[in-house]
């Protein structure tokens, strides 16, 4: 899986700080990037790209259109409005709320939500079956000790299709070398083994 | 949390027993009572300030010591290495082929697939063996070498060949390929091999297996966290000098 960018903008240290610590729970993959100033904000927002934007409207003097409208121009990015204003909910058109008074197992189910929906629109764009009949063929072609010129000879491919492949092959099976590759393909039955130089 | 001079030797390991080889690697022995780290290292005259870089790196994948960096001798820092190097060609690698060995006598049907996991093993020993016996020919002669040309500002004749014919900045990416192989075979064992009879080694050859990745990956660290660095600015002080 993909890392996952996370913005906190928040003015307060204390919160910030806490936020970040609890976040760390959250998983391995994710970056997360700190921010207490309202300048530049939006603009940093915009080259980050992040997946999750924490945004603490106070940072921005509780300016609710204006959050509204910048925040709504953020494409793929989910907004957490992070504040101890009960009509939060109502003033801002956010994926998900934090209240200051919100213990350490809500504000982490509220972020695993958000990043279960971010995984799911991930997995759409990748395949979800193992292996393809394709990869598999260029697999056996690998375990065979072929090089990607040879590969794309033999199959008349480009070797520009041939390392794409290589590389979707690497990340589905989650095997590096050769010889791993190599191993995979005899225990499916891909090649013999004594085919194997 | 930072390992200090103060600390009990115990409570160190306790903390994180990956080091019970790295002190072993010192020369220290458990059965520290209530002694500090201090103490330990002043009775076992290792150089205080060179072991608790050396934990803290092991340790904290995120420290990175700094200023203390450049008072450690290279020739300390190899040293050590040495003795890395030495448990995992003596012991380590040793202590896991066997198990595959065991495992593969244990029955007959699936003999063919610990074949394959034997054949691969012997291939990746082969080249960490390869690998270490790289840097203990080329890399850590030359590190001594440039140490020296730091140290003396003098460039003798045998320092000067050694000097010409490398550079560190060409080991920095070596140790991927060799950690590859090693977390393919995890991977293998772990996703797609139907485990044999015999779980309870199959289970130990892949906890080895871990262990022995983390220990390298620690040992990866130390030389490029802090010998690179040390060796890049000493090299950058030996060209300006000529």
């Amino acid at each position: 899986m993909n890392n996952i960018t996370i913005v906190i903008a928040e003015a307060s240290c204390l919160i910030q700080k806490g936020l970040d610590s609890i976040l760390k729970n959250l998983g391995d993959n994710q970056i997360i990037q700190k921010m207490n100033k309202a300048e530049g904000l939006f603009e940093s927002i915009s080259t980050l790209k992040p997946n999750i934007l924490i945004l603490n409207p106070g940072l921005l003097d509780t300016n609710v259109e204006l959050i509204n409208e910048e925040c709504g121009k953020l494409k793929a990015c989910k907004l957490v409005i992070i504040s101890n204003d009960d009509e939060a909910e109502k003033k801002y058109s956010a994926d998900a709320f934090i209240h200051y008074e919100d213990g350490e197992s809500k504000i982490l189910s509220c972020l695993e939500s958000l990043k279960d929906d971010l995984d799911k629109k991930d997995k759409k764009v990748k395949l979800e079956e193992p292996i393809s009949a394709r990869e598999k063929n260029i697999l056996k072609h690998i375990a065979l000790g072929l090089t990607n010129k040879e590969i794309a000879d033999q199959l008349f491919i480009s070797i520009h299709t041939v390392v794409t492949h290589r590389k979707n092959i690497t990340q589905k099976l989650g095997i590096k070398s050769v010889s791993g590759l190599t191993v995979y393909a005899i225990l499916n039955n891909l090649i013999a083994m004594d085919e194997v130089k | 949390m930072r390992i200090t001079k103060d600390m009990k030797m115990a409570d160190v390991i306790q903390m994180n027993y990956m080091l019970i080889p790295v002190i072993h690697r010192f020369g220290i022995n458990l059965g520290f009572g209530d002694k500090t780290v201090k103490d330990i290292c002043s009775e076992t005259s290792v150089d205080l300030n060179f072991f608790l870089q050396l934990v803290n790196t092991y340790h904290d994948k995120d420290y990175f010591p700094k200023e203390e960096l450049q008072s450690i001798p290279s020739k300390d820092i190899v040293a050590y290495l040495r003795m890395t190097h030495s448990s995992y060609l003596n012991e380590k690698l040793s202590e896991i082929e066997e198990s595959i060995e065991l495992l593969q006598h244990g029955e007959a049907e699936d003999e063919k697939y610990i074949l394959l996991i034997r054949n691969f093993y012997e291939g990746y020993k082969n080249e960490l063996t390869e690998h270490i016996m790289h840097e203990e020919e080329v890399v850590f002669p030359y590190v001594l070498a440039v140490e020296e040309i730091y140290k003396t500002g003098l460039v003798s004749e045998k320092n000067k060949k050694i000097y010409d014919s490398f550079s560190i900045l060409k080991c920095q990416d070596a140790h991927d390929d060799v950690e590859e192989k090693l977390m393919d075979l995890n991977t293998i064992m772990i996703k797609y091999l139907t485990p044999p009879l015999n779980t309870s080694l199959y289970h130990k050859i892949i906890q080895l297996l871990f262990m022995l990745e983390q220990d390298l990956s620690y040992h990866a660290r130390i030389e490029d966290k802090v010998l690179v660095p040390k060796m890049i600015a000493m090299e950058k002080m030996i060209s300006e000098l000529n």
